[in-house]
């Protein structure tokens, strides 16, 4: 059965042009696949995606009558571009991968394969088995862990083959990916719009105060009884 | 269980404050109806929330009466009426309860673990006959979470794996029946259950230097006996990350999850509540009186 595509975008039937692309630009911020990349999670995110997709292709060629007309130009090409986003970053993966394995040995591929089918202990037994520490490994042993869940050592591992290799962008990037992934929790909208954020009694009285005392030193006054 | 899973409260609506209370009334007396009322006293926020999370995978409207209850008796109080959720968190709740105090017990020769232990006896052997198959994978678990302890095991990661594990085992609602659910479930569980057993360890540092007992932080770091707010100065940057990171997984998936009720609570407890529950504790503002249930 086919989901209706309004409410796995999450707007009201009807709704415009501009909520529904809305809708869509926080969804694929969500489910974007850098987030749950290293993720035990990540084939159900790439679903939900793939959903998301549909459900905003449908509604760009299908979106109520007058929205239709005005827009057609601009829905198809962000649709266009929406797809090109997402082929991009697939591929991109995939070159990523392909530059790794031509300078690889065979036992750090055999790694990179369990590790992609998500048979962490086949991936382990190889590393456990290999003798050259160089970057290229810690960075692999790194992955395994994140996938496991043991995110102290992967962070350390992963660290360590960015202090050995600084010029890899792979590990890079992962490392980044790591610190990104906390710090945007951290700093989601729901905890950090909250009441913390706002000013409570003792900074707003403190701002009147300074106001004030700007205002006397150029002579005028905001607040005359003091 | 160590009741560190809570809502931040003052950005919570009331009627989803009562309603997070409704489903803690009703875990409390699906225990008191089923086992009798000594192990109601066992209950903690943390299957409370179980309850609310399992709940909203299905899309039944909560149902609910206004009842008087003997715990509170002033005022009326709002009651999920009881489901296969709200009794299956009941089940788990005597299950760790019985395991939370038998270790106690065995270690510390605590008598009050001792005697709870006794007490939640009978309702542990009804509990486990309900779930034989996850009672056996809880107690495998457990003794290697005793193993690694007595070997002092020097890993934070490694000492966090067989409770969060635990907790991967309890998520893991047999009741839910999609299993793409069960195992977002699972991951959700392994994550919380991480930081619930490393905010523990954070939180016990100063008891465990005292007494000279196992501290996975203690290990790992080194501690040499020194000033202990310098030595926890010095790597609570490393333990935020480690505990952030479990947290932001929580959260992507609970985003996989697609709950179909209780959203606010759960929003509020995922992306809120648990992130200042992690900097109270870290800031060391959170004694142990502070775990007290509602």
């Amino acid at each position: 059965m086919k989901k209706n595509p309004y409410k796995v975008l999450g707007v009201k039937e009807g709704a415009s042009y501009d909520e529904i692309k809305k809708a869509y630009r926080e969804l694929v911020k969500k489910y974007h696949p850098d987030r749950y990349r290293g993720n035990p999670l990540a084939d159900l995110a790439d679903e939900k995606m793939r959903e998301i997709n549909e459900a905003y292709e449908f509604l760009m060629k299908n979106a109520g009558g007058a929205y239709q007309y005005d827009y057609d130009d601009s829905s198809t090409s962000s649709q266009g571009s929406s797809y090109q986003y997402q082929s991009q970053q697939s591929s991109q993966y995939q070159q990523n991968a392909q530059q790794g394995y031509a300078d690889e040995s065979e036992l750090e591929r055999q790694a990179r394969a369990c590790l992609n089918r998500g048979d962490l202990n086949g991936a382990q037994r190889i590393l456990d088995r290999m003798r050259n520490r160089n970057a290229n490994w810690y960075y692999l042993q790194g992955l395994v862990f994140l996938r496991r869940g043991w995110y102290d050592r992967a962070y350390s591992n992963i660290q360590r083959a960015v202090n050995m290799d600084p010029s890899n962008f792979e590990y890079r990037n992962a490392l980044n990916n790591l610190n990104n992934q906390s710090y945007g929790y951290r700093h989601n909208p729901y905890y950090y719009n909250n009441y913390r954020s706002s000013p409570d009694m003792c900074q707003i009285c403190g701002t009147l105060w300074c106001a004030d005392s700007c205002c006397e030193c150029m002579g005028g006054d905001l607040i005359s009884c003091c | 269980m160590f009741g560190y899973v809570e809502p931040d409260k003052p950005e919570l609506k009331i009627r989803e404050f009562e309603v997070f209370r409704g489903y803690y009334c009703s875990v409390c007396r699906s225990i008191g109806r089923r086992y009798g009322q000594v192990p109601r006293l066992s209950l903690s926020y943390d299957l409370a929330f179980l309850a609310v999370l399992l709940d909203a995978t299905s899309h039944e409207a909560i149902q609910g009466d206004i009842v008087r209850c003997f715990a509170h008796p002033v005022r009326k109080r709002l009651l999920i009426r009881p489901n296969r959720f709200i009794e299956y968190a009941s089940d788990m709740n005597i299950i760790l309860a019985y395991y939370n105090l038998k270790d106690k017990w065995s270690d510390e020769k605590n008598l009050l673990g001792g005697c709870g232990c006794l007490a939640l006896q009978s309702a542990f052997k009804k509990a486990e006959k309900r779930y034989q198959e996850k009672t056996r994978r809880i107690e495998e678990l457990l003794g290697e979470l005793n193993r690694l302890e007595k070997a002092r095991c020097a890993s934070v990661d490694e000492a966090a794996e067989p409770f969060a594990s635990i907790m991967r085992e309890v998520f893991e609602c047999p009741h839910v029946e999609d299993e793409r659910r069960r195992k977002v479930l699972g991951w959700l569980g392994y994550n919380i259950g991480r930081w619930i057993y490393i905010l523990d360890a954070w939180d016990d540092l100063a008891d465990d230097v005292k007494s000279g007992s196992y501290n996975p932080i203690l290990e790992q770091y080194r501690y040499d006996g020194g000033d202990l707010d310098a030595f926890k100065a010095s790597i609570k940057d490393k333990l935020d990350f480690s505990l952030t990171y479990s947290l932001s997984e929580c959260e992507k998936a609970y985003a996989l999850l697609g709950a179909e009720k209780n959203t606010g609570i759960l929003d509020n407890i995922i992306y809120s509540g648990l992130i200042v529950k992690t900097d109270k504790v870290l800031q060391g503002r959170c004694g142990n009186n502070e775990k007290k249930s509602i």
